[in-house]
C-alpha cells in the first residue's frame, strides 16, 4: 500500500456553544444522528490497524460528548497520540481530570483576541473569561497548553497583543492561523477578509514574535493562502495522510471536502475505515497525481503542493480538479486577485453570519447537554 | 547546553514504535518524528533521571565509543528539541 493514514481527525459532534463566523463545519449540515459510543470505538481500532497514529477529537465542541473521556481511553489502549481541539467552554476541574485519566495527551484551546468584548464578539458568545479559566485548569493538571487563534481583519493587527496575552496564559505552542474561506468562513469572507497592508504587517510581526520567544514558545503560523503566490500542500495530499470522520460518520479525505458538490462521501456505518481509505471514489479521485490538468500535470511543484487545495478550486473556479486559483500559474488567479481587491478592508460594515447549530432533534442520539 | 542538567520528555510529547514500520517515532501535536537508532537510545534515557552528560557517557560505553566523540552530536539534538519544547532541562 502506497498512502498510509497517519492522522485521524474525529469531528464528533457539530453542536457547539460558541458561533464564530469562519467556522470550517459545512453550513448545511448533513442529516443523520451522531455516531454512538460503539461506532466511534470501532472506528478508532480501525483507524489504528491502518497506521493512524494520533488522533484529533474536534467538532463542534467535542467536550458536549459524554462519552469523551472513554473515546480518549480506547484511542490510548490502541496506542494513538490523541489532542483536544477545544473552546474550552465545559472544561472544568473534574472534567478536565476524566480526560488526564483517560490518557489524553493534549489539548488546544481556542482565542479569538486578546481583548474580551472583541472576542466575544467573535464567537457570538460570552466565552473569552471561560477559556481563559480552562486553559488555567489545563495547565494546573500539567497539559501543555495549545493556543489556537484565528486571525482575520478584525485581530490581525493586533497579532502581537494576541501572543502576549497567550504567553501570559502558559501556553507552550500557538497556533495563528489566518482564516480559510471554507463553510461559515466562505460565506463571510467579505467580512474577514484582511487587507494586502494588514497581512504584511502581521508576517513581519510573526517573525518579530518568533525571535522573541525562542525556545519558549513555539508559534505556528498557517499562511494566509489568498496572498501567497503558491498554493498549500493541502492535506499534503488527497488521500495520502490524512482521514475525516464527521459526525454523522462520513469519512472526508479533509474535513471540507463536503463542499465538493460532486463528490459523495461514504460512511463508517457501511464499509470500514481500511476500506474507505482504500477502495471508495471519494478518497481515490485525487490522490497522486492521474487527475491533474495543466498547469500541474507538468508542473515540477506538483510533488511538493499537490495542486493544492481541491475545494478551494471548487469553491472558485467551480470544478475541483483545476489548480488551486491561489498558484500565480492558474488560469484563475484573477479571482483571487479580485477578491483581495473588492473585499479586502480595514473595518467591518456589515454584521457577521454567525455560525448556526445543527438542528438538535435531527442530530443527536441523547437529549442535548446544557453547558 | 549545561551538561549536568537532567532531560526529560516534555508531558505532552509520547515515544513510541511505530507498529506499521517498527521504527521509534516521537508523537507531540499535529507532529511525528521518526528517529534513527541513536535519537532514540537517546531519547530512551531522557527520563528526568540522568544528566546529559550521563546519557553520553552510557551511549559511549553502549557503542564501544569516547564520551568526547559523541557529546557535540548529542548536545545538538537534544538542543534542538529543546527549542522544540519536546524535552524539558531538570536542575
Amino acid at each position: 500500500m502506497k498512502f498510509r493514514p497517519y492522522a485521524l481527525l474525529a469531528e464528533v459532534t457539530y453542536r457547539c456553544p460558541l458561533r464564530c463566523p469562519y467556522c470550517s463545519n459545512p453550513t448545511r449540515y448533513p442529516i443523520g444522528t451522531e455516531l454512538s459510543t460503539a461506532e466511534w470505538r470501532r472506528v478508532i481500532e480501525e483507524a489504528a490497524s491502518l497506521g493512524v497514529l494520533q488522533i484529533g477529537f474536534s467538532g463542534g465542541e467535542p467536550l458536549l460528548r459524554r462519552d469523551l473521556a472513554d473515546l480518549i481511553a480506547h484511542a490510548r489502549q490502541v496506542g494513538l497520540y490523541s489532542n483536544l481541539i477545544t473552546s474550552g467552554i465545559g472544561l472544568d476541574k473534574t472534567r478536565a481530570l476524566e480526560l488526564k485519566d483517560a490518557g489524553l495527551d493534549s489539548i488546544q484551546i481556542s482565542f479569538q483576541s486578546d481583548r474580551p468584548e472583541l472576542a466575544d464578539l467573535i464567537a457570538g458568545a460570552k466565552a473569552h473569561k471561560r477559556k481563559i479559566e480552562a486553559a488555567q485548569i489545563a495547565n494546573n493538571l500539567g497539559f501543555a497548553l495549545s493556543a489556537n487563534v484565528v486571525l482575520h481583519r478584525q485581530n490581525i493587527e493586533r497579532l502581537r497583543e494576541i501572543v502576549v496575552f497567550v504567553e501570559s496564559l502558559g501556553a507552550t505552542r500557538l497556533e495563528l492561523a489566518n482564516a480559510q474561506y471554507y463553510g461559515w468562513g466562505f460565506v463571510n469572507r467579505e467580512n474577514l477578509l484582511p487587507t494586502r497592508e494588514q497581512v504584511n504587517r502581521a508576517r513581519d510581526a510573526v517573525n518579530h514574535e518568533r525571535e522573541r520567544l525562542r525556545g519558549n514558545m513555539e508559534i505556528f503560523y498557517v499562511l494566509p493562502d489568498y496572498f501567497e503566490g503558491r498554493p498549500k500542500p493541502c492535506m499534503n495530499g488527497w488521500g495520502q495522510q490524512y482521514i475525516t470522520v464527521n459526525a454523522v460518520g462520513d469519512a472526508l479525505p479533509c474535513p471540507t471536502a463536503s463542499s465538493i458538490p460532486s463528490l459523495r462521501f461514504d460512511s463508517v456505518r457501511n464499509h470500514s475505515i481500511g476500506w474507505i481509505w482504500n477502495e471508495s471514489e471519494s478518497f481515490r479521485k485525487y490522490r497522486g497525481e492521474e487527475w491533474m490538468r495543466e498547469p500541474c500535470r507538468t508542473c515540477p511543484e506538483r510533488e511538493r503542493d499537490f495542486g493544492g487545495c481541491r475545494c478551494q478550486a471548487a469553491l472558485l473556479t467551480g470544478e475541483a480538479s483545476n489548480t488551486d486559483p491561489i498558484c500565480y500559474l492558474s488560469p484563475h488567479r484573477n479571482i483571487i486577485d479580485g477578491i483581495i481587491d473588492r473585499e479586502g478592508r480595514h473595518s467591518v460594515e456589515t454584521p457577521y453570519t454567525y455560525r448556526a447549530n445543527p438542528k438538535v432533534d435531527l442530530i443527536s442520539p441523547a437529549a442535548p447537554t446544557t453547558l | 547546553m549545561r551538561v549536568e542538567l537532567r532531560p526529560s520528555l516534555a508531558s505532552h510529547v509520547r515515544l513510541q514504535i511505530d507498529p506499521v514500520t517498527s521504527e521509534p517515532v516521537l508523537l507531540s501535536p499535529e507532529n511525528i518524528l521518526t528517529l534513527n537508532e541513536t535519537s532514540h537510545d537517546i531519547l530512551t534515557r531522557c527520563d528526568g533521571s540522568k544528566s546529559v552528560q550521563s546519557i553520553i557517557e552510557e551511549l559511549a560505553s553502549e557503542y564501544d565509543t569516547t564520551a568526547p566523540s559523541l557529546s557535540v552530536d548529542v548536545i545538538q539534538f537534544l538542543g534542538e528539541l529543546q527549542q522544540e519544547k519536546l524535552i524539558i532541562l531538570l536542575p
